[in-house]
């Protein structure tokens, strides 16, 4: 399938979308069969950059070269076209649609083998979707709804199905952004292994240094401000490939507690709760908040921890088991009732479900908050009152360029994760419980969300911290569990502690 | 004050609109003078009486469309309930007989009740088996309209969806049968379109100014956000969508105590969609709205265009003109793809 002058070069590309960069003067080759990374918070460019180089974005300046293209005459000393690339280079966006096909389907959409070039061919073609999906370990779910599958078996189809086209290159748009770290390891080490047998360029995009590790030969830091760099990895470790990519700010490697904790927030008991299509189910959780303290639970979206929060949110109820909060039983509860109790949810910043874009700044600060007072008096808003909310909270969480006014689409990530975050946090919940709150953030975002949140629990609120992501839950933690098997594994926060052990365990529920 | 939830128009959409108006106004008029070899001299300047009680049945219309939208929902039922509203009217017509003052009054209720739970039927029926308003707004406009036709057969009252071209030259005759001075039907007229106004602008008002308006503007910008944070969604595309069946409901039924179908009959495409048409052109806001109705009621007054509009093709491209303004404001009034999709599967993730 490969050709064997497969290879990627990018020489001085700027893509602009109007009158604003996005993407400024970006060089760095991929030889055929290797996997570069390209390291950068939401919005620094990432998605721009491979788009550019799929051909769906018209690159401003410099140009993008496939080694196959070349060979074939496709391309020339310019640069492939935007049109060349599309036919080039197969490209997936950071969200797989889940479509109801199962995988024999979708490994065959592409090219379905043919009798007499109209009817399907199901002999053949149930062959070559098994050798498909065999080469990526899938070949036991042929008949499986994609939209049934966990999120790496999802990915791992698409990257067999991109083979079916036969690409010079692969482009990936943040395919571990909804895995666990060791699913992103298997992710990453099967795309490895495609590029190699196929000896094609693949080029993933990343918020997350580790995943440099240990299958990536080079990095790509982009950082908004800064001129892009290239980095190996031979020559580079992961702290050094951090330090690069923030510029050496401090980072707080552990929680500023221990807390002391005081009275118990909420009790979960015997939650038990089925997955959806070959999600790992919930298998009897039990845990306890306190005031005052961080749990924090680690644990892949798929093997469990997205039900749990779906438990906690009210979106679904779990079969068995029960949800106190302050002694109340809400497994039943609807969303408001539970938010009126005192508990407050800070989802990930690109959830969408947690701000209307189209509104002000001011209006995104109360939402939620409309019906009982100070905002809201007999069916009427009070202007005054929403107002000097958005001025006290703009100012105290440093947003000193955003006025209550401007439009909430129109800030960054980290402005806007702040509003979201001070919307929960300054009427002085009694829970919070916060998922994946700076996922895909700047790191001084990042820290800048944690502390807040962990200043909150100081306050005396209870923190309940969800996320997939380790080192996250170490720097926050007082008490850590991780998810397995629809279980929780309780693991002493000591100062030995490593995010090597932590995978570890959540990898055992993978298995 | 609290800024509208919905994006504002740009400066582009705004002038594509003024030359919809522009082209419908020339055009027309180019039109009925080269082609249809008319006597422009025969031509009298629309009756003020005719331009005010079209302008308000169109605006009621346009009201009908324009409160569900700033939910999220694109009431495509509108004709549905415009035809419920005259056949509930049509049957207390022929049914009570009581005072031509209470039953008028009574049958513009029933009918604007009637619209109404159309209204909330279809708002239903995409809660609970997530059928699209506008799939389910298509077929029932389709199911009531012989429903309408068939209870409007005993002319109890003027007739307004068979009236014949003919007729139109005999101004206000119902008028004459109801024992109503034109002054009054004037009157009348003014008092209706007052009353399509005022409700726009208390809409309006009440967008920006109460809780229930922020939630109707959280709803139709970000349903998943209303949702998630306490909102009762469906209970506020429920209320939106009674109150703007029976705006249509309440036209319907007019219809038969006024005389607005003396030139609504013209109008190009079933009545209801009128609405839609008011909508877009007003830039999905009321006071465009209001502007689109009045020019609208005025240009279908005009002498030329019920010249124009008797012939099937002008009325097809003159339709299609009067609906283009859809094709650019409609993408950027609804919810961003997907959410409502997103919420049904929220509710029903049990199903995989």
């Amino acid at each position: 399938m490969g050709g064997k002058d497969a290879g990627l070069e990018i020489r001085g590309l700027s893509v602009a979308d109007g009158d604003r960069w996005l993407v400024r003067d970006v060089s760095f080759s991929v030889p055929p069969g290797a996997l570069h990374m390209v390291l950068g918070e939401r919005g620094a460019g990432k998605s721009a950059l491979l788009e550019a180089a799929a051909g769906l974005r018209r690159e401003a300046k410099g140009s993008i070269h496939f080694g196959r293209g070349e060979a074939s005459g496709a391309s020339n000393a310019d640069g492939a076209t935007p049109r060349q690339r599309r036919l080039l280079a197969a490209f997936h966006p950071r969200e797989i649609p889940a479509v109801s096909l199962t995988v024999a389907e979708r490994l065959l959409l592409q090219r379905p083998p043919r009798v007499g070039g109209i009817a399907l061919h199901r002999g053949r073609g149930r062959a070559e979707a098994k050798a498909l999906a065999s080469r990526v370990g899938v070949d036991a779910l042929l008949d499986v709804p994609i939209e049934a599958l966990r999120p790496i078996e999802r990915r791992l189809v698409e990257l067999a199905a991109a083979m079916t086209q036969e690409p010079a290159a692969l482009l990936l748009d943040e395919p571990t952004a909804d895995l666990g770290p060791h699913e992103a390891r298997q992710f990453l080490a099967t795309a490895r292994s495609m590029a190699e047998a196929e000896k094609i360029p693949i080029v993933f995009s990343t918020t997350w240094p580790r995943d440099a590790y240990p299958d990536a030969t080079a990095v790509t830091i982009l950082w908004r401000g800064a001129d892009p760099v290239t980095v190996p990895t031979n020559e580079c470790t992961e702290a050094a490939l951090v330090q690069r990519w923030t510029g050496g700010i401090g980072i707080r490697r552990a929680p500023s507690g221990p807390h002391t904790p005081g009275d118990t927030l909420l009790r979960v008991e015997g939650i038990i709760m089925e997955g959806r299509g070959r999600e790992t189910s919930l298998a009897g959780i039990e845990f306890e908040v306190k005031s005052g303290e961080v749990l924090a639970i680690v644990g892949a979206p798929a093997d469990g921890l997205n039900l749990l929060h779906d438990a906690l949110l009210g979106n679904r109820v779990p079969r068995r088991g029960s949800i106190h909060f302050l002694g109340k039983e809400i497994m039943r509860a609807p969303r408001r009732h539970r938010v009126e109790s005192g508990m407050t949810f800070v989802n990930p910043p690109i959830a969408r479900d947690q701000s209307v874009p189209e509104f002000t700044v001011e209006e995104n600060l109360i939402l939620g908050q409309t019906h009982v007072p100070p905002f809201a008096r007999r069916g009427s808003l009070r202007t005054e009152s929403i107002r000097g909310n958005a001025v006290r909270a703009l100012q105290d969480f440093d947003l000193l360029d955003v006025t209550p006014r401007t439009r909430f689409r129109d800030l960054s990530l980290g402005p806007r994760q702040r509003v979201l975050v001070a919307r929960e946090v300054i009427h002085n919940p009694r829970l919070l419980v916060a998922r994946s709150p700076a996922q895909g953030l700047s790191l001084t975002e990042q820290e800048y969300v944690r502390r807040t949140l962990i200043l909150q629990c100081e306050r005396g609120s209870g923190l309940l911290w969800l996320t997939e992501e380790p080192e996250e839950a170490m720097r926050v933690a007082d008490r850590l569990a991780v998810m397995t098997a629809g279980r929780l594994v309780w693991i002493p926060v000591t100062e030995t502690l490593t995010r090597e052990a932590i995978i570890a365990e959540m990898s055992g529920a993978a298995a | 004050m609290m800024n509208a939830g919905r994006c504002r128009a740009g400066r582009r959409e705004i002038l594509a609109n003024l030359l919809v108006v522009l082209a419908l106004f020339a055009g027309t008029h180019a039109l009925a003078i080269g082609s249809l070899d008319l006597n422009p001299s025969a031509w009298s300047a629309p009756w003020t009486g005719d331009v005010v009680l079209v302008s308000a049945g169109l605006l009621f219309l346009g009201l009908a469309v324009l409160l569900p939208l700033h939910a999220g929902l694109l009431n495509l039922a509108v004709h549905a309930q415009f035809l419920a509203g005259f056949a509930v009217g049509a049957l207390v017509a022929r049914s009570v007989a009581v005072d031509p003052g209470a039953q008028a009054a009574l049958g513009l209720l029933c009918g604007a009740l009637a619209g109404a739970f159309t209204g909330i039927v279809v708002a239903w029926l995409k809660q609970r088996f997530a059928i699209h308003e506008v799939l389910t707004g298509l077929l029932l406009s389709a199911a009531f309209a012989p429903l309408a036709l068939a209870v409007a057969v005993d002319r109890v009252t003027p007739p307004a969806l068979t009236i014949e071209l003919s007729a139109l030259t005999e101004r206000l005759s119902w008028a004459g049968a109801l024992k109503l001075p034109p002054s009054l039907v004037l009157a009348w007229g003014i008092l209706l379109l007052s009353l399509a106004i005022a409700l726009g602008l208390l809409f309006a008002h009440f967008l920006r100014t109460t809780v229930w308006g922020f939630e109707v503007r959280a709803t139709g910008s970000n349903p998943l956000a209303a949702v998630a944070t306490g909102m009762d969604v469906d209970r506020v595309q429920l209320t939106v969508m009674a109150l703007g069946g029976a705006c249509a409901g309440l036209t319907g039924a007019l219809q038969l105590w006024t005389s607005p179908a003396v030139a609504l009959e013209r109008w190009p495409f079933p009545l209801g969609f009128a609405g839609v048409a008011v909508a877009f052109l007003g830039l999905g806001t009321v006071r465009g709205s209001i502007l689109a109705a009045l020019l609208l009621g005025a240009w279908l007054n005009t002498p030329y265009a019920s010249d124009v509009l008797s012939r099937p093709l002008y009325g097809a491209a003159i339709a299609a003109l009067l609906l283009l303004p859809a094709l650019w404001t409609l993408p950027r009034l609804l919810p961003e793809h997907g959410a409502p999709r997103a919420i049904w599967r929220t509710r029903h993730r049990e199903s995989l």
